[in-house]
């Protein structure tokens, strides 16, 4: 028994450089993938969404997207106009070693080129919201291929996301998400509490195409502080801006 | 025709004839303002499920969204306000003692009670129109115009209807209501061509109502089972003309059944009042 007890942990301190290595890797792939896009001041992009989803009647939507990283955000559409909340945005400074803690999970070869996956969990969780991500990362190019978000709740979105070259950024031409996730909308009652209805699960895919960009013109803070506007933190745009 | 103004003419004479148009004004202009006054509550309201997983964005409570939820709202009070008059429009004469002196005159007894009809559904159309004109014109002005977005409460996902279509869509959801309001009205004249006061039509005509609509909405699979033989589960066909895609064989279904509901209260109406022996 000492001798089995003496041999696991000989095993184990073997292996731990190789997991803090593993570690360190995959902090260096996220930093890396930040410092990429870290001359990114902002852009803005034409956009166009359509919905496929089971009970989402709605026609293809276009808008206006500024986006300043780290975290702020504004759409502009002269109609009403729905954007989903996970995955759909492309802010590469929205995963970063200070919000999140990393992990390897492993390393595989994406549409022909080499590839990893990352684990992050949100250092400070917050509800509603992820609660990790799981982002497949093309290493030759540096460029999030895929993005997995997945909520305590059961949300789940993946987004498969395309790249084109705008002045020397690699962005989104085309971001393909599919959303799994419970509805569960109870009837409040006066006097009686709530009723309670079986949470039903809803799955879809949303299409977002992006075109038209126009990369660092130095947009001002004023315009992200008008109507349709959104900040984000920890991984998701939060408020929303309907009025 | 003179004998159909003189019907309108006395019936729009009359103060209580008035009460369902003020009752509607005050009860519209109340939402509209207090909705106006809470509009970022009521908007987190409707869009609590969606917010969940898509960011909103555009003027959502806008003037059509606010007459869509008005008119889901009151369309079962309405019927209550087409009683007043509709229960009143036969038994009225009685009770005035006016019922000898208006069938001693030239005109027949058919064509008295077929103007008396005409005029019910002339108020029952003046009253859902004003309640449309309520809605939509302070509606507009107060919160503006856009797309409509409409959301089935209790399910997951939503209608949205492009601001273009809107207005001719609302204008045929109103035509409905006023077929489905038809119905209730042929009921209380019906009523009222049976008695010789008023209140007893107008109460029976919401006894009716009261007690179809709770039966149609018990979730007990006899009262399921009886659902579709109750006019009142086919009085919200209007709300088909703001859904995607527009069922169009629900539709003509409904109007078939209220139509031939209000057609055949309107003959035994007409039969009662050809034999009715008045002795006042």
């Amino acid at each position: 028994m000492k001798k089995f007890l003496l041999c696991l942990f000989w095993v184990s301190i073997l292996l731990l450089p190789g997991v803090l290595h593993a570690q360190e890797d995959a902090a260096r792939i996220l930093d890396s993938l930040e410092k990429k896009y870290s001359s990114l001041k902002d852009y803005s992009a034409d956009i166009h969404v359509h919905f496929d989803i089971e009970g989402f009647k709605a026609p293809d939507m276009q808008a206006r997207l500024y986006c300043k990283p780290p975290d702020k955000m504004k759409i502009e559409s002269k109609r009403i106009f729905f954007f989903p909340k996970e995955g759909g945005i492309f802010n590469p400074s929205m995963f970063n070693t200070e919000d999140f803690d990393v992990k390897s999970l492993e390393r595989l070869t994406y549409e022909g080129s080499h590839a990893v996956k990352l684990k992050l969990t949100p250092k400070k969780r917050k509800q509603p919201g992820p609660q990790d991500f799981i982002l497949t990362i093309d290493t030759d190019r540096n460029l999030i291929r895929e993005i997995n978000a997945a909520s305590a709740e059961g949300r789940e979105a993946r987004a498969r996301v395309e790249y084109g070259r705008f002045s020397d950024f690699d962005l989104p031409t085309r971001i393909e998400l599919q959303l799994d996730f419970s509805f569960n909308e109870s009837m409040e009652i006066k006097d009686f509490g709530q009723s309670p209805q079986q949470a039903k699960r809803v799955t879809g895919q949303v299409e977002i195409t992006y075109s038209n960009y126009r990369v660092n013109t130095g947009l001002s803070d004023k315009i992200f502080n008008e109507p349709g506007s959104s900040k984000s933190r920890g991984g998701s745009y939060k408020g929303t801006e309907s009025n | 025709m003179n004998l159909l103004w003189l019907e309108i003419y006395k019936t729009f004479s009359r103060w209580r004839t008035y009460i369902g148009f003020g009752f509607i004004a005050l009860v519209v202009i109340l939402t509209e303002v207090v909705m106006k006054l809470s509009a970022g509550e009521i908007v987190h309201r409707m869009m609590r499920s969606l917010q969940k997983d898509f960011l909103v964005f555009g003027n959502v409570l806008n003037g059509w969204f606010v007459t869509a939820f008005i008119m889901n709202s009151l369309h079962i009070h309405i019927p209550f306000l087409i009683a007043l008059v509709a229960g009143d429009i036969v038994s009225g004469e009685a009770t005035s003692g006016t019922v000898r002196f208006l069938l001693i005159r030239p005109p027949s007894r058919y064509r008295i009670i077929t103007a008396k009809y005409v005029t019910t559904i002339f108020y029952t159309a003046g009253l859902v129109v004003f309640l449309g004109l309520m809605c939509i014109l302070p509606g507009l002005a107060l919160f503006g115009s856009g797309d409509l977005v409409v959301h089935h409460f209790g399910k997951f996902g939503i209608v949205f209807i492009p601001e273009a279509e809107i207005p001719i869509r609302m204008l045929v959801a109103f035509v409905a209501a006023i077929w489905s309001m038809t119905a209730v009205a042929s009921i209380a004249f019906l009523f009222s061509t049976l008695v010789e006061n008023s209140i007893g039509p107008i109460i029976g005509t919401m006894a009716v109502v009261v007690v179809f609509l709770v039966i149609g909405n018990f979730p007990f699979d006899f009262f399921r089972s009886l659902k579709p033989y109750l006019f009142t589960t086919y009085m919200v066909f209007w709300q088909q003309f703001l859904d995607d895609p527009i069922r169009w064989q629900e539709i003509v279904k409904s109007a078939v059944i209220l139509g031939l509901h209000s057609l055949g209260l309107f003959f035994i109406a007409f039969g009662v009042y050809a034999r009715k022996d008045i002795k006042s």
